[in-house]
């Protein structure tokens, strides 16, 4: 009847908009009614076992397994967002990534003497004092000018100091001057300051500008560290106010560092490079950096077809207190990585051929809810001060900058310039120094809050490098290949390169297989529902069938029969009242249980004669025609009349 | 008639199935059936049946959606995979040491003399641009006919579109034969050609580009070392190759002449001219063991001369290596000899190692390291395997067996690998397309190495074919990799060794070893220690398994028809014949019809007396008995023999289905 046309069904529904209950009368009717007919395993036999402890066995059991449904899909909903790992390897065309190449020395030592020439008074003058080091002593290649000490006095302030009775009293190394310390001791180096030689303990002050009471003693266990640190601070103080422009100038330029240049079987010059200015490592050089919008990449391994380049290593013209060793300092890094040359770089030594193999890795993490990691960095507050894709560095070194410009008011030299903010130098900033120790201390103490802001990035590209030194040139081919190289260098420096200048750098694709490693999310909702389904169907046969019939059954038959049983109750009572003719609310309740028993009241045609020709045969089955073979057919009628009602009614009407 | 007999009981078969009407067996369908839905349907009252049949619907649908989803997931052939990381005994990887000069200069001098002296005066001519100077005058005359063939040139762009062209040679006797290939006219190409009188210099378009580029980097002077390669000499065919630096085209130039000159000499030959073992190889131990160069294969690598591999498996077993730590793996002593390198072949000096799986061929250019003299290299090996399921859950290759690519590399009885399908694709095209085999890479049968002499125009195919794009996608294309790939992760580091305390004593006993006599032979320019050994962790195995298994994929899909219906493979088989079932009633119901339709005319034609209701409902129930009637065919014995009557036997077999439930209705 329901496949009847829509006009027909809206009339039947508003028809029996009376809403009929459910069939049974009672609760208990109903129960039983829905142990007998439901499709799950455990009630029926709840209701058909004789004998008490049966019975009781069956509760317990159905009972168990009904809990034992809801554990398990209480286990599979938990393990939902769990992800499975899947390695494909693929052998293809890869991208060449790109190479950025520094010279481990960030400008030319005799193009910075205007500016430096000052510093390096004061750091000779302190290894004389503290250590007895003279120029004259030791193989120190270029003289030392007398430099005019015009003197600026911001190298007095902060003096590298000698302690005698390590943490009260200290040398100055201008003045000579010894004085009292205040303020906390930081030891750089290590937290045991070694007491029996508290002699050679040598550090610096700093001090809060504006509350001169408030100051950190760093101290060093090696006056290596210790003069170096002090430099570099110094240092940096003083390229901080250099622009841009003058620094890229004093740096390298792409023809002092690059010699020759292959890639691929090819001839490649310095066109393929870009150049990219690093803070601390000057101008570096970027080959492959897809600045043009072309991305070269390798169909062939090997060390023949990758990138081969001879790098000039100018040692004469090295800073002596800024770097200490010699050669040149690599990265390879896709070409929207930002290169953190002085975090990853690989270092290259001169005088020998470098040959770095790569295996290419791709990962690739799945995000939220699977793990807590960012696709774009764009869902972190932390604004990207690198022009270059989201990566946990980046946004940490972010971070670090923007807390040293709002504290500081000035930003840190290593790292890029946020808008609006330039960076620290003592003349601006006399108290930068100090604030940015102890911010850079609550950075690595993780109080700034940046690596709990902080997110991995989701996905990554990682070239596995493998390198391998060899002696370059060989002593047999020495002799030309410098010559050949010097001449190629050209008219620009007159001196014969000596080999030391210079450095060998293959890098290049060990083979050409591409390595992606992916997190899938291990289910998906059908696979969920698809062991929900298992475990129901194992434990109970049940199915959502089943579970919409006991939302049926156990909360709107349940409340439909506890609501008639009181709208009877109300009316008997209210009948009892009113009236005294007890027969007709008799004849009423049984009308009225009709009714539930009989739902098809209302339902189809009118009987034609065919269709009451088309009864089934079973009605006739009784007749004493056949002889009955023995119970069966006695069961027959109980299969019939299970089935019959409903046709039986179509027949009544 | 058979077919009619087996018709008509089919009929009856029918008879004994659940109803005779599509509404009945519906019904009954519904009624018996073990999916949760359609019972519902049936039992409930008209508004619950609305709902019921509608939710039925649904479930249905969404059972067929998500069975489309599960066997799309399945045939999407997914793998997971299983990392394993740790320690066990593993093979020891086969180590392949090789010195980076192919040939000791000392043995090969008579051949490379001419090529030695050329390169000399070329160098000196470069490098001293001033004519006149150069010192020849006491040499005796040069072999230009090997230079002819592929002439060093000069390119001086400061004009961009007019670079000129300086032949080192020519320039000195055709006192200034500056000649300008004038952009990219053919009219100053051959008016270079008269000039050179050997080579016909026709300058491609694209080469005069990256020429012409190079003036933009010069800021005043760029004397680019160049190459030409002409295909055929006196053809226009030609292209220059050109470096931006000097160093790099002469040793280009060197590798390209001293290939023609030694692809002459036999194998034999020059395994001879090359290290020898007992030379080469100065101490060997291996775990507590000692061995020495008698334990190592010999292979002939082009590259890099005689290598010798330890531990390559081909005719013994493999050595197994149980612990981690140095001195449970090999250690070498290797001597390179540097005073006899080929100045001007290979500038770099060292040992060049390869470790790789037993049997398979080491490809040093790809997957070599270096090693340098005077130090102690110590490699720590993990070995990093990648186990992968063929296809169709990847596509890679098991043995190379279904690559379409001759496998060159199969003489030496080595396994596939994707490096060796590479190269046997280029040397199969370059035989193809040159006519001969590339020196680099091994020879298929009948086919002769390049050389300038049988191929004039070797060098410029080779060089088109290197750099052509196409043909390297075509191989990377139709060359897959193995399934089951191991890396051998190196962690390498190193120490200066000898230390100069103990130098003096280990020079001394080594060069007493190997030569017999107390003159030390040995110095540090020349020795390498190597210790390669397995780390505390020796291997990480990622391991790949099928996602979707059939077994997944059933229990999947018994899950979903589980879970929204309460279905199992049992209630399809209902469903299907009931189908069937429905077909045989339209069958019958179809020839009623027909039936009716012929009696219609029969009666028209003799007009009976009307039948009786009782005739027409035992006619409309029971069509065995109509269909016999009509047709009247008495023959038919297994037809029910009294009209009327319904067969004696057919409910109580139809009971017998029912039987199943009896012990349920038993316990009742």
């Amino acid at each position: 009847g329901a496949m009847a046309p829509g006009k027909k069904i809206t009339a039947r529904i508003k028809r029996t908009l009376p809403v009929k209950g459910p069939q049974a009368p009672t609760l208990s009717e109903l129960m039983r009614w829905y142990c007998l007919n439901t499709n799950t395993h455990g009630c029926r036999r709840i209701v058909v076992s004789r004998g008490r402890l049966r019975r009781f066995i069956w509760i317990l059991l159905t009972l168990s397994a009904v809990g034992l449904i809801l554990w398990q899909c209480a286990e599979l909903l938990m393990n939902y967002y769990s992800a499975s790992v899947s390695v494909t390897v693929q052998f293809q065309k890869l991208p060449f990534p790109a190479v950025t190449i520094c010279n481990i020395n960030p400008y030319k030592y005799s193009s910075m003497k205007d500016y430096l020439s000052e510093l390096d008074k004061e750091t000779k003058k302190a290894l004389e004092t503290f250590y007895g080091f003279s120029e004259g002593k030791s193989k120190v290649r270029r003289s030392v000018d007398e430099w005019n000490s015009t003197g600026s006095d911001f190298f007095k302030q902060i003096p590298l100091l000698k302690f005698e009775d390590f943490s009260k009293t200290a040398t100055d190394l201008r003045s000579g001057q010894k004085r009292k310390i205040e303020g906390s001791v930081f030891h750089k180096d290590s937290s045991i300051v070694n007491s029996g030689d508290s002699n050679d303990i040598i550090g610096f002050q700093l001090c809060d500008a504006n509350n001169s009471s408030e100051c950190a003693l760093y101290t060093f266990s090696s006056g290596v560290n210790a003069i170096q640190e002090w430099y570099k601070l110094h240092y940096m103080n003083i390229m901080a106010q250099i622009p841009l422009e003058t620094k890229e100038k004093l740096s390298y330029s792409a023809d002092d560092l690059l010699l020759t240049c292959f890639f691929d079987g090819l001839s490649c010059d310095k066109r393929h490079f870009t150049l990219f200015h690093h803070p601390l490592h000057g101008n570096c050089y970027t080959f492959n950096s897809g600045e043009n919008g072309t991305i070269l990449s390798t169909s062939t391994g090997g060390s023949e077809y990758g990138l081969q380049v001879v790098l000039y290593i100018d040692e004469a013209d090295y800073n002596p207190f800024l770097v200490t060793s010699t050669g040149a300092k690599i990265i390879v890094h896709d070409q929207n990585e930002y290169p953190f040359i002085e975090d990853i770089g690989t270092e290259i030594e001169t005088a020998a051929a470098t040959s770095i193999g790569m295996h290419f890795t791709r990962s690739r993490k799945l995000s939220k809810p699977y793990s807590d990691c960012t696709e774009t960095g764009a869902d972190i507050p932390v604004e990207n001060l690198y022009n270059k894709s989201y990566s946990l560095q980046i946004c940490l070194h972010s971070c670090f900058q923007k807390a040293m410009v709002d504290s500081c008011g000035c930003a840190q030299y290593a790292q890029p310039l946020p808008a609006g903010a330039e960076y620290c130098n003592y003349k601006k900033n006399p108290n930068w120094m100090y604030c940015y120790y102890r911010l850079h201390e609550k950075f690595v103490k993780e109080q700034l809050g940046c690596q709990q802001i902080c997110k991995d990035a989701c996905s990554f590209k990682e070239w596995a490098l493998t390198t391998s030194i060899a002696q370059w040139p060989s002593t047999v081919s020495e002799d030309w290949m410098l010559r050949v190289l010097s001449w190629d260098k050209g008219q620009k420096i007159n001196k014969k390169l000596n080999k030391t200048d210079l450095a060998n750098l293959m890098v290049f694709y060990k083979d050409l297989n591409e390595r992606f490693i992916s997190e899938n999310p291990a289910n998906t909702l059908v696979i969920l529902l698809s062991n929900f389904g298992g475990q129901l169907g194992l434990w109970m046969s049940c199915s959502v069938v089943c579970v919409i019939e006991i939302i049926e059954v156990f909360f709107i038959d349940s409340l439909f029969i506890v609501m008639r049983r009181q709208w009877q109750k109300a009316k008997k009572w209210w009948n009892d009242q009113k009236r005294d003719r007890s027969g007709k609310t008799q004849q009423g309740s049984d009308l009225e249980r009709q009714g539930h028993d009989n739902p098809v009241c209302i339902d189809e045609d009118l009987p034609t004669f065919n269709t009451a020709l088309r009864l089934p045969l079973p009605q006739d089955n009784p007749l004493p025609r056949t002889p009955p073979p023995n119970y069966s057919t006695l069961r027959l009628e109980t299969a019939f009349t299970e089935q019959l009602p409903d046709t039986l009614e179509v027949g009544q009407h | 008639m058979n077919l009619k007999k087996y018709f008509i009981r089919a009929l009856h078969r029918l008879q004994k199935g659940p109803g005779y009407t599509y509404k009945e067996l519906l019904v009954w369908y519904c009624d018996n059936t073990n999916t949760h839905g359609p019972k519902r349907i049936i039992k409930e009252g008209p508004k619950k049946k609305l709902i019921w049949f509608f939710l039925t619907l649904l479930f249905a649908s969404l059972v067929f959606w998500q069975w489309g989803i599960l066997i799309n997931t399945y045939l999407s052939y997914n793998v997971t995979s299983s990392l394993s990381i740790g320690f066990k005994t593993m093979k020891f990887p086969a180590v392949t040491v090789c010195n980076a000069n192919p040939f000791k200069y000392s043995e090969v001098k008579h051949l490379l003399k001419e090529l030695d002296r050329l390169i000399e005066v070329a160098l000196e001519r470069i490098l001293q641009p001033t004519p006149g100077n150069s010192s020849e005058n006491a040499s005796p005359p040069l072999d230009l006919e090997l230079w002819h063939q592929i002439p060093l040139v000069l390119i001086d762009e400061h004009d961009k579109d007019n670079p000129v062209i300086v032949d080192i040679f020519e320039s000195n006797q055709t006192a200034l034969g500056n000649q300008t290939a004038g952009g990219n006219q053919t009219a100053a190409d051959n008016q270079t050609a008269g000039g050179n009188q050997t080579t016909a210099d026709n300058q491609t378009a694209a080469d005069n580009q990256t020429a012409g580029g190079n003036q933009t980097t010069a800021d005043n002077q760029t004397a680019a070392g160049n190459q030409t390669a002409c295909s055929h000499q006196g053809s226009d065919n030609c292209t220059y190759r050109n470096f931006t630096s000097a160093a790099q085209a002469v040793t280009e130039w060197y590798i390209l002449q001293s290939t023609s000159i030694l692809s002459k000499v036999p194998l034999q030959e020059r395994i001879r001219m090359g290290y020898q073992a007992e030379d080469m190889i100065l101490a060997c131990l291996y775990g507590a063991e000692p061995c020495n160069y008698k334990n190592f294969t010999q292979i002939y690598h082009p590259d890099h001369g005689n290598c010798y591999i330890f531990n390559w498996g081909m005719d013994e077993e493999a050595l197994n290596s149980s612990n981690p730590g140095a001195e449970f793996g090999l250690k070498l002593i290797l001597d390179i000899s540097q005073q006899d390198y080929i100045p001007y072949l290979s500038s770099a000096a060292g040992a060049r190692l390869m470790l790789h799986q037993q049997k398979s061929f080491p490809f040093l250019k790809d997957q070599g390291i270096y090693a340098m003299a005077g130090t102690e290299t110590s490699i720590g090996v993990l070995v990093d395997e990648l186990e992968r399921m063929g296809y169709p859950y990847s596509d890679c290759t098991m043995n190379g067996s279904d690559v379409p690519v001759k496998n060159l590399y199969s003489q030496y009885n080595t396994s596939y690998s994707i490096q060796a399908c590479l190269r046997s694709c280029f040397q199969n095209d370059m035989i193809e397309i040159c006519g001969c085999g590339h020196y680099m890479f091994p020879l298929p049968e009948r086919v002769n190495y390049c050389n300038n002499e049988d191929n004039p125009g070797w060098a410029y195919c080779y060089s088109a074919l290197r750099s052509s794009i196409r043909h390297r996608q075509i191989c990377i294309d139709s060359c897959k990799e193995t399934c089951n790939d191991t890396q051998y992760k190196m962690t390498i580091s190193m120490a200066d060794w000898p230390s100069e305390a103990s130098e003096d004593w280990i020079f001394h006993i080594l060069s007493y070893e190997r030569d017999m006599s107390t003159n030390v032979t040995l110095d540090r320019n020349g020795i390498i220690k190597l210790n390669i050994y397995f780390q505390e962790y020796n291997y990480r195995t990622i391991s790949e398994s099928a996602a979707t298994t059939i077994v997944w994929l059933l229990s999947s899909l018994g899950g979903q028809f589980g879970f929204w219906m309460g279905g199992s493979v049992l209630c399809l088989i209902e469903f299907g014949e009931i189908i069937i079932d429905a077909l045989w009633i339209t069958v019958i119901n179809m020839i009623s019809w027909c039936k009716g339709l012929k009696q219609k005319r029969v009666q028209a034609r003799y007009p009976d007396a009307p039948p009786t209701v009782s005739e027409l409902v035992e006619a409309h129930t029971n069509l065995g008995f109509q269909h016999e009637d009509t047709d009247a065919l008495p023959r038919d014995e297994v037809l029910p023999p009294e009209p009327g009557t319904p067969p004696p036997n057919y409910d109580s077999l139809r009971v017998q289905p029912l039987d199943v439930l009896g012990p349920d209705s038993d316990a009742e």
